[in-house]
């Protein structure tokens, strides 16, 4: 040990006369730091790695890998391509995003505190540009960003000790660095703690990023990225997951009631803030930047750009709750839009549903709408008569059925049948109930004139209503007269919907 | 009989390149490159030079490894070309239908298109030349403080190479060089004295003992970023490396 | 003004024949015909060197800041090998300048240095071929106005093949992890 020690001591005094006097070469102390005291160690330096190398999965948002139930430090073998390609922005719209693993935001890594992670990053052939990764967990210059440059079909390759737990954003730093950010160049790395995190039910992988396009919101077609835009900040969109739409529908999150959920939130920019809030749910639970205090009972989250949080709650109630960029005009004019669609039995204790929902006219309607309150009192009542339901069914009819059979009955020619002594209803009375709450299709000849056209069922209306709506109807207009009670339509509902063209 | 000395003459027209390469003459003189001489503020000299108006082709490459075996993508060693030189003919003599006469030839690597151009006579343009010809549009020498030169240069790079590339001989800039911008990217000879900081945000710490001198160069005009990324793109390759979208031309010095 | 291609024809014409035996290796670095020119005014084509592994460098003699320290280090590496190892390899240093640096003044600076003939081969190169060298090394340079030049500083070593074996960025110290290498390389069976 002694005799190489002294050869390197001897040669660097050497040194210290030969090297330019501007910057002098480190000092040897510098150069050997014992490895038991360092502050590394302190941290997450567990030691070497151990056992065999793993390849780390990886997912594509909003999917994150399956927690790390690991309790030693391995080599972590993590591989991501990079991929430039036209994918849709918004419906109709399309963009080519550059990518970490063929998708915005890119891939998820996960990996323990203490592993030491071998990074393989692949620029595919048929890129145009070089490509590089700065990953905030990395401790060390430019996050990793010099070590990975790498040209169209090549690959480079470094390795890092991913000292400091917690939730990390990764981008490219390549010049122009807005450039390749703002074309959807970033993503999530979670160094998990040694101990793991506490299990919860789902987790989630969402990350906002601004784009900037030189057409408006929502114009058609290719959309190049326009740098005036990006430099002034005015992007044109806001989104979730690179694309609009990314998280609602048949995208969208989803639960069950009475479940956790942890969302890993992450804003990539390149110039945006984020005021991240749930429409309807309070966060239980907020580890702001991935670090190790956290924040309860959290309504709004800030996730600046370059950052990331570890939000939880609980599912208490079900429904469809808004993942939104509180900034609310980006939600609703740029696209920063989610959905977590929790299923399952309600809870009135906590959430009671709509309880009241009536036309609100305002003062100078409340004579008219009186009608309705009195039938339903009446209804709870067991006194109800014939003309309190007709009375409420003229109101309601109004406010739901004249949009298209028109108030007096008489329908649009050859668009929306007339009701008004109609044979087609005199015929059969009892089908219109099945009509109202199933909705009708099809050919069907009314007063010697044929239709052809939809009527949607009219779900929203309670049985009571159409009950109400009908009574006014068939008492109406030169049309036979009648009764229709709750009950009957409570039996039309369930039965099988009219067919068009009866008897035929 | 006489058909048959037709055709004979047809092939040899065939496996004959079209024509002489066309090389026109610029003026050069002080130029403000994104790339500052000194790495500070200096202007570069541009002396008068010629290039070639076109990039080489797939057709004009043909025949040059025709003639010069050692650069046939199953002789060629491997230090001068990577394993991807040349991948896209169908074979080491065929360019085949993913490589039309008429293509600018690309998968070349540096080496490659330097001996090229020593074929022709010629050599790489400096950077500094390419820049130069490149400022120009179909009526101005420098056209690179309109907004729509800057705008139809980003235009090419965020279209995804997944289509074919068209074939040469687009608009003459007006100088009468063409497809300067928008086509392929292009080699340099200086290629390597390129020494962008391969993390781009380090400015102003340049590491002496990585760069001997001034450090990594620092851009200037950084909001000409159409520039700066073939700049960024030219400072990631190694002399052997090859691209799909990486083709060259060739200059002459006066 | 050497090129290229005549010079590849001729290496074909020169090995292609006769030393079909021991072909040389597609990634080695003496596939590039480099013409270089001695601290004593010899020339010899760089694929010469084959047969003993090299450490090589590129450098100019008027560089004030890094270059001494590339020589240094290039000797302080020397130094750290076992001598059986040291007497199996040869030291190269091309220079990024050729204008400035001629012949005289490559054989002034090894002798200021006191850089050991047997030992120290200090070359130049004509333009064409340094920045080809350059690349095949995947060594960056640059000049500047003022004559100066940016480069790259690495100490590269290649096997007896010509192959790059190992390289090393670490200037003005000694690199254990080079060290390693070049016994491993020069001492393979």
């Amino acid at each position: 040990m002694s005799r190489p020690l002294s050869t390197v001591l001897a040669a660097l005094a050497v040194f210290a006369l030969a090297a330019c006097s501007d910057k002098p070469p480190a000092s040897p102390a510098a150069a050997t730091p014992p490895a038991s005291t360092s502050v590394a160690s302190q941290r997450g330096d567990f030691g070497p790695p151990q056992g065999e190398p793993i390849h780390a999965v990886l997912t594509s948002p909003p999917h994150v890998p399956p927690p790390i139930h690991r309790n030693y430090p391995a080599k972590v073998i993590v591989e991501l391509e990079v991929v430039e390609k036209e994918m849709p922005i918004s419906e109709g719209v399309s963009y080519t995003f550059w990518t970490f693993g063929g998708t915005v935001p890119g891939s998820f890594i996960r990996v323990r505190q203490g592993d030491t992670v071998e990074f393989h990053l692949k620029n595919a052939p048929d890129s145009k540009m070089p490509h590089n990764i700065d990953l905030h967990g990395v401790t060390g210059p430019g996050g990793g960003a010099a070590s990975s440059f790498t040209a169209p079909g090549h690959e480079s390759q470094f390795t890092f000790k991913a000292l400091n737990q917690g939730i990390f954003v990764y981008h490219c730093a390549t010049a122009p660095v807005g450039m390749h950010i703002a074309n959807g160049m970033y993503g999530l790395i979670l160094v998990e703690p040694p101990e793991g995190l506490a299990p919860v039910d789902h987790e989630y992988y969402v990350m906002q990023g601004d784009f900037y396009t030189t057409g408006k919101y929502r114009q058609k077609g290719l959309q190049p990225f326009d740098m005036e835009k990006a430099i002034d900040e005015h992007p044109t969109y806001v989104l979730f997951n690179g694309r609009e739409g990314a998280l609602t529908g048949d995208n969208a999150l989803t639960a069950k009631t009475n479940e956790t959920v942890r969302l890993f939130v992450g804003n990539g920019g390149p110039n945006l803030v984020s005021s991240f809030h749930v429409i309807g749910e309070i966060f239980d639970k907020v580890q702001p930047e991935g670090g190790t205090i956290a924040q309860h009972n959290v309504q709004t989250t800030l996730i600046p750009s370059g950052g990331a949080a570890t939000v939880e709650f609980h599912t208490d109630v079900p429904g469809s709750y808004v993942l939104v960029d509180h900034s609310i005009f980006r939600a609703f004019n740029k696209g920063a839009l989610g959905i977590l669609k929790v299923d399952g039995p309600e809870d009135k204790s906590i959430y009671s549903g709509k309880e009241v929902d009536s036309v609100y006219l305002g003062d100078r309607s409340e004579p008219n709408l009186k009608a309705v309150t009195v039938a339903a009192q009446a209804h709870a009542a067991g006194t109800l008569t014939k003309e309190e339901q007709i009375a409420a069914g003229k109101q309601l009819f109004t406010g739901t059925c004249s949009v298209c059979h028109q108030a007096n009955g008489e329908g649009l020619a050859n668009v929306f049948p007339p009701l008004a002594k109609s044979d087609f209803l005199a015929a059969d009375p009892k089908r219109a109930m099945s009509i109202v709450t199933h909705g009708l299709t099809g050919k069907i000849t009314v007063n010697g004139h044929e239709y052809d056209s939809v009527m949607p069922p009219m779900s929203q209306l309670n049985d009571d209503e159409v009950a109400n709506i009908l009574t006014y109807v068939i008492n109406s207009w030169d049309n036979p007269g009648g009764q229709f009670s709750k009950e009957d339509v409570a039996k039309a509902r369930a039965e099988a919907g009219p067919h068009a063209e009866p008897e035929h | 009989m006489r058909v048959r000395l037709a055709l004979a003459w047809f092939g040899l027209m065939l496996a004959l390149p079209a024509a002489a390469a066309e090389y026109v003459a610029l003026p050069g003189g002080t130029f403000t490159s994104v790339l500052p001489a000194d790495g500070k503020a200096a202007a570069a000299q541009v002396a008068p030079f010629r290039l070639r108006t076109e990039l080489v082709t797939n057709g004009e490459f043909l025949a040059f490894v025709q003639k010069h075996p050692q650069w046939q993508r199953d002789k060629v060693a491997g230090i001068l070309a990577d394993a991807r030189y040349l991948t896209q003919w169908e074979a080491p003599l065929v360019p085949g239908g993913q490589a039309l006469p008429r293509q600018p030839v690309t998968r070349v690597s540096w080496f490659a298109a330097q001996a090229y151009c020593e074929s022709e006579g010629a050599r790489l343009p400096s950077w500094y030349e390419w820049e130069f010809a490149a400022a120009a549009d179909a009526t101005r020498r420098d056209a690179r403080a309109d907004p729509a030169w800057r705008e139809s240069i980003l235009g090419w790079y965020s279209r995804p190479s997944s289509s074919a590339l068209p074939e040469v001989g687009g608009v003459a800039n007006v100088y009468g060089v063409r497809d300067m911008n928008g086509l392929v990217w292009e080699w340099v000879d200086d290629f390597n004295a390129l020494m962008v900081a391969s993390d781009s945000r380090e400015q102003g710490d340049p590491d002496l003992l990585k760069f001997c001198g001034a450090g990594a160069i620092s851009l200037q005009e950084k909001e000409n970023y159409a520039v700066l990324m073939r700049i960024a793109m030219l400072s990631a390759l190694k002399a052997a490396d090859t691209t799909n979208n990486l083709g060259f031309r060739c200059a002459k010095s006066n | 003004m050497k090129h290229l291609l005549p010079v590849l024809a001729l290496l074909a014409a020169l090995f292609g024949g006769t030393a079909a035996a021991t072909p040389l290796p597609g990634d080695s670095v003496y596939n590039l015909p480099v013409q270089l020119t001695t601290q004593d005014g010899q020339r010899q084509m760089l694929a010469a060197r084959r047969g003993r592994p090299q450490l090589v460098t590129m450098f100019y003699t008027s560089c004030q800041m890094v270059c001494p320290m590339i020589i240094d280090s290039l000797r302080l590496t020397r130094n750290a090998l076992d001598p059986a190892t040291r007497a199996k390899i040869d030291l190269l240093a091309v220079s990024f300048d050729p204008a400035k640096d001629d012949v005289p003044t490559l054989k002034s600076y090894a002798e200021k240095r006191k850089l050991d003939p047997r030992i120290w081969t200090l070359a130049r190169a004509e333009p064409s071929q340094v920045r080809q060298l350059s690349g095949v090394l995947g060594l960056q340079y640059r000049q500047l106005p003022d004559g100066e030049f940016n480069h790259s500083s690495e100490l590269i070593l290649l096997d007896a093949e010509g192959r790059i074996a190992a390289r090393t960025t670490l200037i003005g110290r000694l690199d254990p992890a080079f060290v390693k290498a070049i016994g491993e390389t020069v001492n393979k069976p």
